[in-house]
């Protein structure tokens, strides 16, 4: 996903207007700061003159916006997952009536830049010879192996699903392993029991990198167990409960099925499962989606052609109505408290402060700075408990669990993104100001006569 | 949730009745209150004092109080919705119905077994299965509760969809070998329209033909909405797979799994989905719980040409509680961090309270109050607020959510996919109730515990000078 900050911001309309905020906040603070130092060091005066309850109302703030950074980075996520991108698109070829998606292997053949049954439609013209649409760095097929480490007990923690693939293609076309160390793909080509297992789920299973194991199919009844030996771990993240296998080892195993049985496995002419092609924008997208689509090769076995982003927006549509919940009650619902608790502690100020404001004006402050000198309090401490939080919820969900532990399809983690930080600050700042926007009103509306004819 | 005591379990179920009768068991209290008040040592407090304040700083206790209405309602709502979907669970599978799948399967979608007969299976269970009579005009007939099923999860393409939309959606098909038998193994009923005919396929009347279908009330819904429709209509036809498929029936809104499938013939099925000869599952009826154990034991050690595996249908969507187990840890991690947060708004008006109210406690003190009435006058009124906040928030969440239908997912996790798309009805219950409630309490507590143990420390003679 996005791991620079630009591209988050640019990514996001929540991002980019959370910056822009950040701007004006910021941009604010030093106005005040500048312009108005004696209303900005009496307004510190006043936050350290009742301790307590300004650490209340800041913690108070700061839970909340715990919470609200929590549910964003899922929702965040989601979306951006399920957004178009404009370049860099990732097609996908399944089976197009039913899930789950078992194609041929032979399909591998007219699709793979690099094999001589690539189809013709498929190379730049003269279509007989030319160069392919896309090289092999942007072409890969899964499988789906899943099977139990004990069969006499299969529960989650014995169940291994396989992502299986060649080991070039880890590198290149996987998303979020960029960055994996090449010495695990040799490590893969050199052996090819080796898997790579994710964190999680080499702690259910119980095993260690170097160690081995013995896996029993559930998908592929029949098959030989397979021994694996573990090489590495994934990366933390959003693989932490995945498990990598290479691609010749699977088949290898139904090679030897047909030597035993002297018959392929029942299900060896559909054990493809999904063909990724990455390619560069939408027009590109629809052209080879259209060859693909067209092509009879594919008759027997339909295939369909669709954005990354498309599929999984089909495996998360049972989720539609949680993701709406968390996204249009939840968030505006915690929202609403903070402000409420930020509004009622700023009240609570305003009422007990009636006659230091009136001295205030008896002193020369004008109505606005009165006003501005108890929203400035306000966003001061809203705003930096929003953005304390923010840093917290980051430095605590990143470092423990490579992200937020919410298991959603096939995302076991939720990594808090940079852009959390500028959350934060805004989540504390919008809500602060609409908590506090009527009490500071009412402070700048106190009459100095009034409140000294209580006094007298 | 099941309880023991059986008046529980029937206002568990009944969750309209049992919010009348905890107003009627209130509306007792409040008749009895002045009596129990007198005998207790609690009318020593002068609770009066803050009733007063409590109306003298209205705005502040409307404002504390909202907060935690908000926190509660969204605890409630949150609940109510995993307690729709635990019913649907609980609800899904009859106690005496056995689910056979191919070895290893987890889920149907991934099992893969031949046709088979009665006598295929081990001649006890045999003997356990259930027969009635299916046919009006021959009640001496009877016949065994078997259900050969296909259970396939296909791709639809929206009709109509918006450009930029979702242009398809998965959706979930089950092909029976008699589907009025297999209706009455699962105890399906159909609300509108007739099973579909043996042939399975009907003439529209065009030229054309399509296969027939019932379909389940919430999917129904989503349907009829696609097509721009309140309500779908019989003869209404959908498009999957590039063929038509014509809807003959649609089920009963009732809590099962099976609200949001399409079902057919299992020959159609098997024709256009690839299933060629094979079945997901088979599901045979026994007298009882007992009977159904029975018969999954003896199944599961049968030896023949293939190893099976069984499960009673209970224990099998008792599995697929993963989804529901992580929304009620979620649901519970979000409402203790949400209730920090209401409890320190609490405790900031509870300090404010105390601090502008320090002379009164001085006079209280001064009249013979202890201490120990001063903790509970102040607890008092922080429990006041947050109850008064919490029962609104039970309504509110009550009135907004219950009996709502939701589309969601349950699953029995694992990582190897699966899980079924149901259609479950959110459900605000005697349970929700009483954890709303208990919530609202607790947070009152412990955000006045502080502020009233401060209270109870003010000096009297230092707080009036």
């Amino acid at each position: 996903m996005f791991t620079r900050i630009y591209q988050q911001l640019a990514a996001d309309w929540v991002n980019l207007a959370a910056a822009l905020l950040a701007v004006v906040i910021v941009g604010g603070g030093l106005a005040y700061v500048l312009l108005q130092p004696r209303l900005f060091l009496l307004g510190l005066k006043n936050l350290r003159r009742n301790l307590l309850r300004t650490m209340l109302t800041a913690v108070a703030i700061g839970v909340l916006a715990v919470m609200i950074t929590t549910i964003w980075t899922i929702i965040y996520f989601i979306d951006l997952i399920q957004t178009e991108r404009s370049k860099d698109l990732k097609v996908i070829v399944t089976y197009k009536w039913s899930v789950p998606s078992q194609i041929p292997m032979n399909f591998k053949d007219y699709l793979d830049p690099t094999s001589p049954g690539l189809l013709l439609k498929l190379r730049e013209p003269p279509t007989d010879q030319g160069k392919p649409l896309y090289g092999k760095d942007d072409f890969m097929i899964w499988s789906f192996f899943g099977g139990t480490t004990d069969p006499q007990k299969i529960t989650p923690d014995t169940l291994i699903f396989f992502f299986v693939m060649h080991p070039d293609q880890i590198i290149p076309m996987m998303d979020d392993l960029g960055d994996l160390d090449p010495k695990l793909v040799q490590a893969m080509k050199e052996k090819p029991q080796a898997c790579l297992l994710g964190k999680d789920k080499l702690k259910a299973i119980n095993k260690q990198v170097g160690e081995r194991f013995r896996l029993t199919s559930f998908n592929y009844k029949g098959l030989e167990d397979l021994d694996f030996e573990i090489v590495g771990v994934l990366p933390d993240g959003r693989y932490n409960a995945s498990a990598l296998m290479n691609m010749e080892y699977f088949n290898a195993a139904f090679d030897k099925y047909e030597n035993k049985f002297k018959a392929p496995h029942p299900l060896a002419h559909k054990r493809l499962n999904l063909i990724w092609i990455r390619v560069k924008d939408r027009d590109m997208f629809d052209r080879i989606g259209g060859v693909i689509e067209d092509a009879p090769e594919f008759n027997q076995y339909p295939v369909k052609v669709e954005t990354a982003s498309s599929l999984i927006g089909s495996f998360l549509e049972s989720y539609r109505v949680i993701f709406m919940a968390m996204k249009f009650l939840l968030v505006p619902g915690m929202l609403a408290v903070m402000a409420l608790v930020m509004a009622n502690a700023i009240s609570i100020t305003v009422r007990e402060r009636r006659t230091e404001m009136a001295v205030l004006k008896v002193l020369g402050y004008s109505p606005n700075q009165v006003m501005l000198l108890i929203l400035g309090e306000a966003l001061f401490v809203g705003a930096l408990a929003g953005m304390l939080a923010a840093g917290l919820t980051f430095a605590f969900f990143n470092g423990l669990w490579g992200g937020i532990p919410f298991r959603i399809g096939f995302f076991p983690v939720f990594r808090i993104p940079e852009s959390a930080f500028l959350w934060g600050l805004g989540i504390g700042a919008v809500t602060t100001f609409l908590g506090s926007a009527i009490p500071a009103w009412t402070a700048r509306s106190v009459k100095v006569s009034e409140v000294f004819s209580k006094v007298a | 949730m099941r309880f023991r005591n059986p008046l529980l379990n029937w206002i568990a179920e009944r969750p309209g009745g049992a919010m009348f009768a905890l107003v009627g068991i209130l509306l007792l209290l409040a008749m009895l209150a002045p009596i129990l008040f007198y005998l207790t040592p609690i009318r020593k407090v002068p609770l009066v004092y803050n009733l007063r304040n409590l109306q003298n700083r209205w705005m502040t206790t409307a404002v504390t109080a909202l907060a935690f209405t908000l926190v509660t309602a969204l605890l409630t709502g949150m609940l109510a919705f995993v307690r729709g979907m635990d019913r649907l669970i609980e609800a899904s599978g009859n106690p005496g119905n056995v689910m056979v799948l191919s070895d290893g399967a987890t889920d149907e979608a991934f099992s893969n077994l031949p046709p088979f007969v009665a006598q295929d299976l081990p001649s006890d269970v045999q003997k356990q299965i259930v027969s009635v009579p299916t046919d009006p005009r021959d009640p001496g007939k009877k016949t065994p509760l078997i259900s050969q099923e296909v259970y396939v999860v296909v791709m639809y393409m929206i009709p109509n969809a918006p450009p930029g939309s979702r242009q398809r959606r998965f959706v979930q098909m089950r092909g029976m070998n008699d589907i009025a038998v297999a209706a009455l193994v699962h105890e399906v009923k159909l609300a509108r329209g007739d099973w579909p005919s043996p042939a399975g396929v009907k003439d529209l009347g065009n030229g054309e033909t399509a296969i027939e279908i019932i379909v389940g009330a919430g999917l129904a819904r989503t349907f009829a909405a696609d097509l721009g429709k309140s309500e779908l209509e019989l003869g209404d036809t959908v498009t999957i797979r590039d063929r038509k498929w014509v809807i003959v029936g649609v089920m009963e809104e009732a809590s099962n799994s099976f609200g949001s499938e399409i079902w057919t013939r299992d020959a159609q099925m098997q024709k256009y989905f690839g299933r060629e000869n094979s079945y997901s599952s088979y599901v045979v009826r026994t007298e009882n719980a007992q009977m159904a154990n029975l018969a999954v034991k003896e199944i599961k050690s049968f030896k023949r040409d293939r190893t099976l595996q069984a499960y009673t249908e209970r224990e099998y969507y008792a599995k697929m509680t993963d989804t529901s187990k992580q929304l009620s840890v979620a649901i519970y991690v979000v409402a203790f961090i949400m209730a920090i947060g209401g409890m320190l708004g609490v405790m900031n008006t509870m300090y404010a309270a105390i601090s502008q109210r320090s002379k009164d406690i001085g006079v209280l003190r001064l009249m013979g109050y202890q201490r120990w009435q001063i903790l509970l006058s102040f607890q008092f009124e922080s429990l006041l607020i947050a109850l008064m906040g919490g029962a609104l928030g039970c309504l509110l969440a009550y009135l907004a959510v219950d009996g709502q239908t939701v589309t969601s997912l349950i699953s029995g996790g694992g990582g190897g996919g699966g899980g079924k798309t149901v259609v479950l009805r959110i459900t605000f219950d005697l349970t929700v109730l009483i954890v709303g409630v208990i919530f609202s309490i607790l947070m009152g507590c412990l955000g006045g515990a502080f502020p009233s143990v401060s209270a109870m420390r003010v000096r009297p003679l230092e707080s009036l000078k």
